[in-house]
């Protein structure tokens, strides 16, 4: 007979979030994606990104649409474009990482709701670090 | 209609991609760490971008794998978590010196060739060299292991039983892995090739257990290192979408076929094809500065 293993509640609550936002990530990059694969026309067109996706990213948009990266204003403030909106799913993939090890962390014991509050923190600097930066002149 | 004109590289792309996640499962070699060597040396997008996708691909692949593995016990919050609170800062930080390097400097790209093929000889070395122990024995823990409770089991259906498991040596492993963090963030690499060894040989984890730990701790260094490309703009959906639907279909087809047969010769041949990689990378670079 099969024998049961017993999983840590705070493994099963990482995973299920886990799955479940990689799910609407997923969806939300591809199905943008591939519509703007197929027509061609998004906040930057094709034939654009074509002509310089071999400069590094700063020449390529400077470029493409004139103007410089610092953080995420590119593509939330474009969002009726197909290729911005598929970045918006990418963003959720990123983000789901955190979003487990947040739903996770009441099934922790107290030695890893200390871990998991520290790795919560490193993750909220990894994506407000560019604005911080960019606010200071950095 | 499609004008197949600028619609070549993204297809290229598509099908290199599948090619990759089909040979990925037969052969033990991880698909990012593929990804980027190859594709710097054979198509024409400019590194950060290659970087971008490369990390989207390793996270969305370790995204789609880790929640199955963690509930059948294999893959393990207690291990991964004190790992990734060094190695996510260090993934960050080699996201930052990457993109600095290549947008600071007009040859940077040229040194970042370099190094990747570096980096690929030293993964070379790693892959030919380190074994696979299926069950290590453990026997002492350190006392921050210990302190930690860190331990786990599974059901093992070749050996019909729960096997349990515990892991030690974790102030030895945080150096390598804050090591491996920053060699990710940097390159855009999947880091199974190093996690699976620290995690095996020296940490003592049973060798499913690595790899399948392995994929939880991708998912929080490349998540980390993602943000500081989306911040960059080197995340391009033109070069990232045929990549991760390449190799989400190559591999599934992979792994039915790992499941018949993983002809060691496989192994070889893409190891060989990884060292390619690495001289024409180097060469790419050398040239580019001019210096061969």
């Amino acid at each position: 007979m099969k024998e049961e293993v017993v999983v840590e509640p705070m493994n099963v609550t990482f995973a299920r979030t886990m799955e479940i936002f990689t799910y609407i990530g997923l969806v939300l990059m591809i199905a943008p994606g591939i519509i703007y694969l197929v027509s061609g026309a998004g906040f930057v067109g094709v034939e654009s990104a074509v002509e310089h996706w071999n400069e590094p990213s700063s020449t390529f948009w400077k470029e493409t649409k004139g103007i410089e990266i610092h953080g995420y204003s590119w593509f939330l403030n474009n969002l009726s474009y197909m290729d911005c909106l598929s970045i918006v799913g990418i963003v959720l993939l990123a983000v789901t990482p955190l979003i487990s090890i947040i739903a996770a962390l009441p099934k922790a014991d107290s030695r890893y709701k200390v871990i998991l509050g520290v790795l919560v923190l490193e993750f909220l600097f990894a994506i407000v670090r560019p604005l911080l930066m960019h606010v200071t002149g950095h | 209609m499609l004008d197949l004109g600028w619609a070549f590289w993204p297809l290229a792309l598509f099908v290199f991609t599948l090619v990759i996640g089909i040979i990925a499962p037969i052969s033990g070699v991880g698909g990012g760490v593929l990804f980027v060597p190859l594709t710097v040396a054979f198509f024409p997008f400019n590194v950060d971008f290659i970087r971008g996708a490369g990390l989207i691909m390793a996270l969305t692949s370790a995204l789609s794998s880790a929640p199955h593995l963690m509930k059948k016990g294999l893959a393990n919050l207690r291990i991964m978590a004190p790992v990734v609170v060094v190695s996510m800062i260090t993934s960050i930080i080699g996201g930052i010196v990457g993109l600095w390097v290549t947008n600071a400097f007009p040859t940077g790209k040229y040194y970042i060739y370099i190094a990747l093929g570096i980096v690929l000889f030293i993964i070379f070395v790693v892959m030919l060299t380190s074994k696979r122990v299926e069950f290590p024995e453990v026997t002492s823990i350190d006392p921050i292991s210990a302190k930690l409770g860190i331990s786990g089991a599974w059901y093992e259906p070749s050996l019909d039983k729960v096997v349990e498991y515990r892991t030690t040596k974790m102030p030895v492993a945080l150096p390598a892995f804050a090591a491996v963090g920053f060699i990710a963030g940097m390159f855009g690499l999947g880091a199974g090739w190093a996690n699976v060894p620290v995690l095996n040989l020296l940490m003592g984890a049973p060798i499913k257990v690595a790899t399948s730990t392995s994929m939880l701790i991708i998912t929080v260094n490349d998540a980390a290192a993602a943000w500081v490309y989306l911040a960059n703009g080197a995340v391009l959906p033109l070069i990232v979408i045929p990549s991760v639907i390449g190799i989400t279909i190559g591999s599934r087809i992979g792994a039915r076929i790992a499941v018949r047969a993983r002809p060691r010769f496989v192994r070889y041949l893409v190891m060989g094809v990884m060292l390619l990689a690495a001289v024409l990378d180097i060469q790419k670079g050398l040239s580019g500065l001019g210096m061969i």
